[in-house]
């Protein structure tokens, strides 16, 4: 008798227990409004000190850091807009989403699925503080810590065989702290080629998820585990050193890497114009590819001769043989005085084969306007030899990503040996006693190389390479740099001053294949010197 | 029995469960919001909620200035300005090139810039303030300051005179500018930017000149010309209430909204003047007043002669485009041969005055508007005047703009004829590049591009404009015998000068 009393026991509770859970649902859940309503805000002044200690867990970094800079401008801009950003936003989102959702529910048999409501809400994301890092890198990173905590309300109402469930997301939060790294810089806007995005710590997210009205995430453990699963997700995808990367520029395009070479042989000019008033001129000819900053170069003087025969070659280097030319000017050389022009003309580079010598007759003309009329008189003819040669596709560099990275030394080194290769960046608070216009001069090995000089600067910029070749790596050795100035004016007062030295050991180079530091400089002030040097082997 | 009580179990079970379901749904409910609640209220602190929150132990490091600053963004630009300066000097080069060559007047072969380098310092921005002074609009005032080191050298090879290269170094600009985004409901959210530079306080550009290997006296004019193109650009074209709009995003918008309109016409009666300083060495000065709200629309009285206290009683219309910002400036002049003196000069703001109620108002006279440089206190007398302001309609405005366009197109005529001088072509040149140049904020340079852009305006300034003042720049040449001269636009650098002043019937040499 027992046992049968147990039994309907239990059978009782069955039945009981649906019965108060459907009551339970109508009285509690079903009745509940699911609109989300607008948080009450009050000004932090009227706030007690009670309230103030549940506020200050989430103090700003800003506040809390030094190295992080408030940007509470920019929570302003966003707070403005955000009204228009939201609409604009959940606009987008539904023209998106109707297309694909009426393509997939017939599959499902399901009869339709539609927003409800789809709002973002009146609270926008707001940074919390921006950090900044500067490294010697050719690359801006930022650190925006983002917090989102807002009052979305997303309701999808789904209908299938007479029934009607809603799915509801509401007053989701997400907090994050992503790195945003903008490289590589380069010379042309919007000036960086890609964006990497990268989480620093596992993002914090939380939400309410209603289903038909009973929110599912305030059943207690699912919330964290759901939370755990996402948070894993979004890690696997994005938490550092996993990033997402955008590319804005072509970085190929945007470096302007040189693609081909171009070699010119200047054979011979005939019927040049008299120039000069005693005997005849003294021609010369000047090459230079427009669109680059390479010096122009020039062949020997033919001094006395209408017709002179240089049959000298000459290789440049081409970027971009879409819109680079080639520019030849004859000129007259003159002993005293300016070098008069006697001529010119213009080869466009795209019309040139590849690959192939093409011999050209050009007339030398006054300048480049069609329209003048001075170009109708004779000038002479130069008789030219040009061959493009494109590089290959295999030896270009592949990737773009690694061009960071230490590239493979050139063919014909000798094995065991590699390449050193010396880039002198900038420099900074030099000071010279009476002149301050620096150049870089570095002695390795017995060889002596100088950049270029840069006049009246504290703070010059070079951005010049220098390779040597070695048999062996060079362990032991050290490279010497110093930064000199010579006085602009000549005179022997004041002449060669040295505005410090620096001494880098090159075994760290080998071991480390690449590095890129500032150095102070010794018998200076506060002078440094950004150098990167790179050990490329084969 | 046992149905019974398993029933009645399960039923007060099932509801508890239900309930505290509720109970949990409530509790998360009120920490998410209280939380939302928290992070909005932390999105912008004052001073005092900051007090609020750390009591004494407020950090040391936190300021709270009108123009928030960003450190942040000045590291970033200094990193990135090398990159910036090349991309942009090969936009410009490019860009301003061929509108120089569409510019070049006749007697100049060939104008090109043999040199171009924004130099190696980047520009800091001090601080950034954002406000929301009308709906839908955004106001973003950029506290921007370059003292830079650009060196621009612009080669003009003359048909009579050789290769002159002249070079603008040291360029100095100091402002704040201000840029409304007009927000809207399509992706980008911005449908325009408006870019003004604010009045108050007032840019300054500071420039040096040079011409390279020669001297400027081979142009004569020249820099007075220059000068003159600059400042009309700046308080003209570029500074708040005027404004460049730029159109973004694609999306064909009404931006007629955001150009600047005349709102409201003045009519102003000179009455009479007291006490005037005395300038002459015989007799008494002969005093005239000259009025303008923009420097463009300049009208001046008659002058009454040897009189300290005249009365000219004349009404002059004024139009308005910006009550709140815009004033009259009132400047008195003594009449003399040679160069006329300034007795001084008043202030009228707009906002002062009331809609359609006329009043009368005793001015006091400065020997200068900027209050750093008034020296002597000594007082100059006063002028008064009788205002009404009277608020535009929508024909009215119409036909006010039309009015505007007439007048403007007529002094064109009037150009085209050589009777008005030849700055207005200067100040046409130039306007076009100045566009050019904002063209290029939009490509986001920033505005020290579009500050390039009129600097480079004020190149073409030469030419536009020292060419064909060379007769009657003549005379001043004497002035620019240095190598070197300095520019300023900034304050009203005019006043040692010749008057600034012309009426339409004797149209000269120099703008309105």
């Amino acid at each position: 008798m027992g046992f049968v009393s147990t039994i309907l026991g239990f059978c009782g509770f069955g039945v009981g227990i649906s019965t108060g859970l459907t009551v339970g649902y109508y009285l509690f859940i079903y009745f509940q409004p699911t609109d989300v309503k607008d948080p009450v805000i009050r000004p932090l002044i009227q706030h007690d000190s009670k309230s103030l200690q549940g506020l200050l867990p989430e103090i700003p970094s800003w506040v809390k850091n030094p190295d992080y800079d408030r940007i509470d401008w920019l929570n302003k801009f966003l707070e403005i807009m955000w009204p228009y950003l939201d609409k604009a936003i959940c606009k987008t989102a539904k023209n998106i989403a109707t297309p694909i959702i009426s393509e997939q529910i017939p599959k499902y048999k399901i009869d339709s699925v539609e927003f409800e409501s789809l709002t973002l809400g009146s609270l926008p994301p707001t940074f919390q503080g921006m950090k900044v890092y500067i490294t010697d890198e050719k690359e801006l990173i930022m650190e925006p810590s983002l917090k989102w905590a807002g009052n979305p309300n997303v309701k999808i109402a789904a209908k299938a065989f007479g029934l009607k469930a809603t799915v509801q997301v509401v007053d989701l939060q997400v907090f994050a702290q992503p790195r945003i790294t903008l490289k590589p810089l380069v010379p042309s806007f919007p000036c960086f080629a890609k964006i990497f995005v990268s989480l620093m710590e596992k993002p914090h997210i939380d939400f309410g998820l209603k289903l038909a009205g009973a929110d599912l995430m305030s059943i207690p453990g699912l919330y964290r585990f759901v939370q755990e699963l996402i948070k894993d997700q979004v890690a696997n995808m994005y938490l550092w050193p996993k990033t997402l990367e955008v590319e804005i520029l072509d970085p190929t395009k945007a470096l302007k890497k040189p693609v081909g070479i171009l070699h010119v042989k200047v054979i011979r000019a005939q019927k040049l114009k008299k120039k000069d008033l005693l005997g005849a001129s003294d021609p010369y000819v000047k090459l230079k590819l427009t669109e680059t900053k390479a010096p122009s170069k020039k062949t020997m003087v033919k001094h006395k001769n209408l017709n002179p025969e240089w049959n000298e070659e000459f290789s440049m280097v081409v970027k971009d043989p879409e819109t680079q030319a080639l520019e030849l000017l004859v000129y007259d050389w003159e002993q005293v005085g300016k070098h008069e022009k006697m001529g010119m003309n213009v080869v466009p580079l795209k019309e040139l084969p590849h690959d192939e010598p093409k011999t050209m007759m050009l007339d030398l003309l006054k300048n480049m306007d069609p329209n003048d009329s001075q170009n109708d008189k004779m000038r002479g003819q130069i008789e030219v030899e040009l061959t493009y040669k494109p590089f290959k596709e295999e030896n270009m560099p592949k990737d773009v990503e690694n061009s960071d990275e230490v590239q493979k030394a050139p063919e014909g080194t000798p094995p065991g040996g590699g390449v050193l290769v010396v880039t002198v960046h900038e420099a900074q608070d030099l000071e010279g006693k009476h002149h301050t216009n620096p150049y870089v001069r570095i002695l390795f090995r017995g060889e002596d190389k100088k950049t270029k000089q840069i006049k009246k600067n504290r703070d010059p910029r070079w951005e010049e390479e220098f390779t040597f070749v070695l048999d062996e790596p060079p362990v032991k050795d050290k490279m010497h740099l110093e930064v000199l100035s010579t006085s602009s004016r000549i005179g022997l007062l004041h002449p060669k001053e040295t505005l410090g030295y620096v001494d880098i050991n090159l075994a760290d180079v080998v071991s480390n294949r690449r590095i890129n530091e500032k150095f102070h400089l010794i018998d200076s002030k506060n002078g440094r010197l950004q150098i990167e040097l790179q050990w490329q082997t084969s | 029995m046992g149905l019974i009580s398993g029933m009645v179990m399960g039923m007060v079970f099932g509801i508890a469960l239900m309930a505290g379901w509720k109970y949990m749904m409530g509790h998360r409910s009120r920490k998410r919001v209280a939380k939302a609640v928290d992070i909005k209220l932390l999105s912008s602190l004052s001073k005092e909620d900051m007090k609020k929150i750390c009591g004494e132990n407020c950090p040391e490091w936190i300021s709270f200035p009108v123009f928030e600053q960003v450190k942040w963004l000045n590291k970033q630009l200094s990193k990135l300005w090398p990159f910036v300066a090349d991309a942009a000097e090969a936009v410009i080069k490019e860009s301003v090139e061929p509108l120089l060559e569409e510019y070049r007047p006749p007697g100049i072969t060939s104008l090109k810039f043999s040199k171009l380098s924004l130099g190696t310092v980047a520009p800091k921005i001090e601080g950034i303030r954002v406000q929301s002074l009308k709906e839908g609009q955004i106001t973003m005032d950029i506290d921007l300051r370059w003292g830079g080191d650009p060196s621009i050298i612009l080669a003009v090879e003359a048909a009579l005179v050789a290769s002159i290269p002249i070079q603008l170094k040291d360029l100095k600009v100091f402002t704040v500018v201000r840029a409304i985004f007009q927000l809207s409901d399509e992706i980008p959210c911005i449908s325009a930017v408006v870019v003004a530079l604010l009045a108050e306080p007032k840019p300054r550009i500071d420039y040096t000149l040079k011409a390279v290997g020669g001297s400027l006296t081979a142009l004569p004019g020249v820099s007075d010309m220059i000068d003159d193109t600059v400042n009309t650009i700046v308080t003209d074209m570029l500074q708040w209430p005027h404004r460049i709009v730029v159109p973004i995003g694609g999306i064909p918008v009404d931006t007629s909204d955001l150009e600047l309109k005349p709102v409201g016409k003045l009519a102003i009666t000179i009455t009479r003047a007291n006490d005037l300083k005395n300038m002459e060495l015989i007799g008494k000065s002969d005093p005239y007043v000259v009025l303008h709200i923009r420097p463009l629309f300049k009208v001046k009285t008659k002058v009454v002669e040897n009189n300290l206290n005249p009365v000219w009683n004349q009404t002059f219309e004024l139009i308005a485009e910006d009550k709140e910002t815009q004033s009259v400036i009132f400047e008195v002049f003594d009449q003399d041969i040679g160069q006329d003196k300034r007795l001084g000069i008043a202030k009228l703001p707009l906002s002062e005055l009331v809609a359609e109620t006329s009043k009368e108002i005793e001015l006091r006279l400065l020997p200068s508007l900027d209050m750093l440089k008034i020296k002597d206190k000594k007082d100059r007398g006063t002028l008064t005047i009788q205002v009404l302001y009277h608020e535009f309609n929508k024909e009215e405005q119409m036909a006010a703009l039309e009015e505007e366009k007439r007048i403007l197109e007529e002094r064109k005529k009037l150009k085209e004829a050589g009777v008005i001088g030849s700055t207005m072509d200067a100040l046409d040149g130039a306007a076009s590049l100045v566009g050019s140049g904002v063209g290029m904020v939009g490509a986001g340079i920033g505005a020290g591009a579009g500050l390039v852009g009129s600097g480079l305006g004020a190149g073409v300034g030469i030419v536009g404009s020292g060419f064909g003042a060379v007769g009657s720049g003549l005379s001043k040449a004497g002035k620019f015998m240095g190598r070197t001269i300095t520019g300023q636009s900034s304050a009203s650098r005019k006043s040692g000068s010749a008057t600034p002043v012309n009426t339409q019937e004797n149209g000269g040499a120099k703008p309105l």
